[in-house]
């Protein structure tokens, strides 16, 4: 079975519906969705509107998350006072357009899907908040797809695609307690980590729509590149009254805000 | 110089002063006292433990002191940390004891535990009550060592003193290995071979256990462990 994994939309129409051409041009059986629908974008009903339509099955991000609950991630989330500032312009300005009907949608998004060997989160299985990025400890990418008791983990947040495969791995344990000392062996089978990168608002130096299409049986990845026209979404962005670096950072496929410095910090709040 | 490493008190002043009256007969030097959390209880001498703590005799260390499962359950139940009911809480001890630590522990007590750190991070050595995630984590022999290694990794740690599982205990993680390749977007392929430094789990038993009190004594400058159950 081929299944197409995308993630962080963002509220970014354009962008999604060119991945959906590019899914079926590629004869995919399947799609599943990470999360982050909303955010950053001008087009979060429209968006929310088509998952549901198509009935992909998403799981919650943490701009979903956001919308839900309300803003209340700490500083981990923005690196200056300026990006945290449009930050919030852009959660209120999502806040006020969303539907009822979609805030409730969003509301009962999962954390967590598995299918088979695969699991399926936005973030980390520990959080939505978690940057599960390629350069991780080993040891600690390792934690996380068992974490998730899945094989694959797939995931996103980070905005840039990557696939990690991580070999069998051993440890050796010795366990002193009472009198007795205990030896013993450990190993992990291969495991990998997918992140599917980003339909929506692509991190990795180009403005094209990036997402991943995964055979089960044969276990190949795809990392696919999709051009679409961003300078629509870029128009509307401006047209809408949300932040225009928010434009023109879509329009080169970087991303100086929202990033956090330390990758293992999870916010707690 | 050695340091004595205790927790789970749990309101129990005599085994308490038990515990303290055979660290210092050892006479080793005893440079500092941490004690790891779980200081009060339900049903103990809360206030007197505490004050034991605060203010020892002039001859004696004034313990660190870090956050605990029930100082942190009392903190829920005040509405200053965490979720708005103390779930935890409710499912182990029931409703009731949502009520005994919501009337019976005094103002003054719940601004101490406020006062108190997550852990401490000292020389090359984590000290907490639960895990680098949580006060509540119970890291023990029957944890997954993968798990295990984490949360060092998550601090950059080489030995954790913790004291949830109540168990007293010494895990060490000897070595090794994992080998990782990732793809990039661009096709870049990017080798990566990780090797485990020896690591130290060490689980600190408890004052007020239900078959004798047992501690941990450590020597920072030489690694020595000495695991202590008393009878």
């Amino acid at each position: 079975m081929k299944i197409a994994v995308l993630s962080c939309i963002h509220a970014n129409l354009p962008a999604l519906e060119a991945v959906l051409r590019d899914i079926e041009k590629n004869h995919c059986d399947a799609i599943y969705s990470l999360g982050d629908l909303v955010g950053y974008g001008p087009h979060p009903n429209e968006v929310v509107n088509k998952i549901r339509e198509l009935q992909i099955p998403s799981t919650q991000g943490c701009w979903d998350e956001d919308i839900v609950e309300g803003l209340n991630a700490c500083e981990c989330s923005y690196p200056s006072l300026l990006a945290e500032k449009r930050g919030r312009m852009a959660h209120e300005w999502t806040n006020q357009q969303i539907t009822p009907e979609n805030r409730e949608f969003l509301a009962k998004l999962p954390l967590m899907l598995h299918l088979d060997n695969l699991c399926f989160t936005h973030g980390s299985p520990h959080s939505n908040h978690e940057y599960i990025l390629p350069e991780m400890d080993a040891f600690c990418a390792l934690e996380r797809v068992l974490a998730a008791s899945a094989d694959v983990l797939f995931c996103g947040h980070t905005h840039i695609p990557y696939v990690r495969t991580l070999n069998p791995g051993q440890l050796s344990v010795k366990l002193k307690k009472g009198n007795g000392v205990t030896e013993r062996q450990f190993s992990s089978s291969v495991k990998r980590i997918i992140n599917v990168g980003s339909v929506g608002e692509p991190r990795h130096g180009r403005p094209n729509a990036t997402y991943v299409i995964y055979d089960q049986d044969t276990e190949r990845v795809w990392i696919r590149e999709v051009e679409y026209d961003y300078e629509k979404t870029c128009r509307d962005i401006i047209e809408r009254g949300l932040p225009s670096i928010f434009a023109w950072r879509l329009s080169r496929g970087l991303e100086f805000a929202e990033k956090a410095p330390d990758a293992s910090h999870v916010c707690q709040r | 110089m050695w340091w004595v490493i205790m927790a789970g008190i749990e309101g129990n002043l005599a085994a308490l002063e038990r515990v303290l009256r055979d660290v210092y007969k050892q006479k080793l030097p005893v440079e500092e006292i941490y004690i790891l959390g779980d200081v009060i209880g339900i049903g103990g001498d809360n206030e007197g433990v505490v004050e034991r703590i605060c203010n020892p005799p002039a001859t004696e260390l004034i313990p660190h002191v870090c956050r605990g499962w029930w100082e942190e359950q009392v903190l829920t139940v005040h509405g200053l940390y965490g979720s708005v009911a103390p779930i935890e809480l409710i499912e182990q001890f029931g409703p009731q004891a949502s009520r005994q630590l919501g009337e019976g522990v005094s103002e003054k007590l719940v601004w101490w535990i406020q006062s108190l750190h997550f852990g401490f991070l000292e020389f090359d050595c984590l000290l907490v009550h639960g895990s680098s995630v949580s006060v509540s984590e119970c890291l023990s022999p029957e944890t997954s060592p993968w798990v295990i290694l984490d949360r060092f990794q998550r601090v950059g740690a080489r030995y954790l003193f913790s004291a949830r599982s109540h168990s007293l205990f010494h895990c060490i993680i000897e070595e090794g290995m994992v080998e990782s390749q990732v793809e990039t977007v661009e096709g870049r392929r990017i080798n990566q071979v990780k090797q485990a430094e020896t690591k130290h789990l060490i689980g600190v038993g408890r004052v007020n256990g239900k078959d004798g009190s047992s501690y941990v004594l450590y020597n920072p400058y030489t690694g020595e462990i000495r695991l202590r159950r008393m009878d």
